[in-house]
């Protein structure tokens, strides 16, 4: 299908230049069982191994037909780094994230970042993974992430504590997201440096549906902007949730795209952001990727809206939950390319 | 002399504004002044977090709010409710409540468990991530009437369905009660579970419906 391989493809979209179709890629994670079968292996060990992470991830994207591979898959790598344990619950049948089940700092003074913490824990994982795939799979463009800084610290510490800080200590709380953010700024650029191809700040912790948008503009936009603006390009913005009241204000935060989930109003969003921003979404993760009782003409129509909607990429609208139903997933990848062939609000066609 | 009138505001309106000194103050007073810690706790401190409910849903309040006026309750109803007489209190029942292994997400579970102490049951919580067996293992030496789950992603949630088959084979008289955003009443039906509820808001009088109903089904056959 189509001229271009996904990395061309990927590539020439986030520079807003005209492309064959749509692709179907993501800025999260795109792990999905059938690839961890391939590989030989359980859900909980594709997160410790460089070459099962890197494997599973190409596996994903060849039976399903990404046009991307997402790497890593959990939200502890960090907070292990700095000497967290966590949980990976080796012996569940279940698909289960490694969580971080106790954290050693309790106040936000504690906090404090080591120089070295791409050499701690397992984020040495991932330039080996990165070069694995370079080399298995180089048509397919690596994606990166890095949590924003409000949703790393409740990696850190406990979520509660710092919510509540944002109205009694903001000040602490500002320190605290400066921390982080001078932290993120620099494991992206190591990413890139590693050879990634896209990156991804994800920041879920702060929609509409927990933190005011007053608080958003305050607290939390000024060091998303920040982020981006210290990465290179390709670089995009992803936030789930409730975005419908933050969409204008992502769109200053100087991403080169945004993301969003399936609680978006894409075609409001698409009116006030205009033709020119790059916006992608927001496949339903779970009704129709996972749900046994949607029908392959169900997935096939949802993606249609989508795309009627005026996206420029359909995208999942948060990690893929693993467990998928297969016919459904391939429909929804195929769809994207069969009927993305006409040109999307932001970017042309060849 | 403060009226009590005057304390119930103070203690209702300390609660909408998260201003826990002013609620302590006023649950204090109201202790030294001899006025019934039932009422006080019932029409000030709870009907401060119905306030705060409606806030919330009309996006007045947001989370880091709603939780900074559970603190404000927590602080008043720690002075009150060591005075509120036992036969009074008739400690309604006991629930164990917990977000299943592999979820960690425990703020709407927090939310639900303030609204089991309001109302003045014994809650025992097991926090968040738990394994599936602790449920079981703490119904049992508590003999709670009422186990809740909370679950937030849609994998932890299939979790619930084994709990509910376990507590089922040893105790088929507790009532279970699921909770979540992915949760919905055809998945709690599904599963087994006796009872679900939306929102916090709701989910202690769901649970009384919940135990009123089970014992009805009891007693009909027991008389059969
Ligand atoms: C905050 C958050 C986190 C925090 C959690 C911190 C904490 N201490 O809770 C962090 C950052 C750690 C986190 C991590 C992850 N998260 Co998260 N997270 C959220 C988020 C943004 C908000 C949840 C929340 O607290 N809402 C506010 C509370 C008040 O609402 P509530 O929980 O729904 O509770 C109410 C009702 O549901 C009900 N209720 C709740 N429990 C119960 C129980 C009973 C018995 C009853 C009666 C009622 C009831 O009453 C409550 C009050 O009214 C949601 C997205 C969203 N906007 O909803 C994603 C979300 C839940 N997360 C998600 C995911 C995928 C993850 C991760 C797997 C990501 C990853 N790749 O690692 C990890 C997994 C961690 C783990 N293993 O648990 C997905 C789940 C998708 C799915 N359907 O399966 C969501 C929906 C995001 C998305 N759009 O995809 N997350």
């Amino acid at each position: 299908m189509g001229e271009l391989t996904p990395k061309e493809r990927v590539l020439r979209l986030l520079r807003k230049e005209p492309i064959d179709t749509m692709p179907f890629f993501s800025g999260m994670g795109m792990v999905v069982m059938p690839g961890i079968e391939k590989v030989g292996c359980k859900f909980a060990q594709i997160h410790t191994d460089a070459s099962r992470m890197a494997m599973s991830a190409i596996w994903s994207s060849r039976l399903m037909g990404f046009d991307c591979v997402v790497i890593p898959y959990d939200m502890t790598m960090e907070s292990e780094a700095v000497g967290n344990e966590i949980s990976l619950y080796e012996n569940s049948e279940d698909i289960l994230y490694p969580t971080i089940p106790h954290k050693k700092w309790k106040t936000m003074e504690e906090v404090e970042i080591p120089k070295d913490i791409m050499e701690r824990g397992r984020l040495p994982l991932l330039p080996k993974a990165i070069k694995i795939i370079k080399e298995e799979a180089p048509e397919l463009p690596i994606g990166c992430w890095q949590l924003g800084p409000f949703t790393q610290a409740g990696q850190m510490l406990e979520l509660d504590m710092i919510l509540k800080a944002v109205f009694k200590e903001k000040k602490k709380v500002e320190e605290l997201l400066d921390k982080l953010t001078d932290m993120i700024i620099e494991l992206g650029k190591w990413l890139q440096a590693s050879g990634c191809d896209y990156i991804t700040l994800r920041e879920p912790g702060v929609a509409a549906d927990l933190l005011s948008p007053r608080t958003f503009k305050e607290l939390i936009q000024p060091r998303l902007t920040r982020i981006l603006d210290a990465w290179k390009s390709p670089k995009l913005l992803h936030i789930c949730g409730q975005t419908d009241p933050l969409i204008t204000m992502m769109a200053e935060c100087h991403a080169d795209g945004l993301t969003v989930d399936i609680k978006n109003n894409i075609k409001e969003s698409r009116k006030k952001l205009g033709p020119d921003v790059l916006l992608m979404g927001n496949v339903d993760t779970y009704k129709i990727t996972c749900d046994p009782s949607t029908t392959v003409e169900q997935a096939v129509e949802h993606i249609k809206w989508i795309i009627d909607n005026g996206v420029d990429a359909v995208m999942p609208g948060c990690d893929l939950w693993p467990a998928i139903v297969f016919e459904n997933m391939k429909a929804c990848v195929d769809t994207t390319h069969e009927y993305g062939r006409r040109p999307s609000p932001a970017v042309g066609r060849l | 002399m403060t009226t009590k009138e005057e304390l119930l505001k103070q203690l209702k309106e300390g609660v909408i504004n998260y201003n826990e000194e002013q609620v302590k103050e006023a649950a204090s007073k109201a202790i030294e002044l001899g006025y019934p810690a039932l009422e006080m706790i019932m029409d000030g401190l709870a009907a401060g977090m119905e306030v705060v409910g409606e806030l919330y849903e009309r996006n007045e309040y947001f989370v880091p709010e709603v939780l900074m006026c559970a603190d404000a309750l927590y602080a008043g109803l720690d002075i009150l409710r060591p005075h509120v007489p036992k036969q009074e209190s008739g400690v309604v029942a006991q629930v164990v409540i917990g977000s299943v292994q592999g979820d960690v997400h425990d703020i709407g579970k927090n939310l639900v468990k303030m609204m089991f102490d309001v109302a003045g049951w014994q809650v025992h919580d097991l926090g968040r991530d738990v394994p599936l067996e602790k449920f079981v293992e703490e119904q049992l030496r508590t003999d709670a009437e009422v186990v809740a789950m909370s679950a937030m992603m849609t994998t932890t949630m299939l979790g619930m369905k084994k709990v509910i088959k376990m507590i089922k084979e040893k105790n088929p008289n507790v009532a279970i009660m699921l909770g979540g955003a992915p949760v919905t009443k055809d998945v709690a039906k599904l599963f087994g579970a006796d009872g679900y509820a939306e929102s916090a808001g709701n989910a202690v009088q769901e649970a009384i419906k919940m135990i009123a109903r089970l014992r009805e089904m009891q007693q009909t056959k027991a008389a059969n």
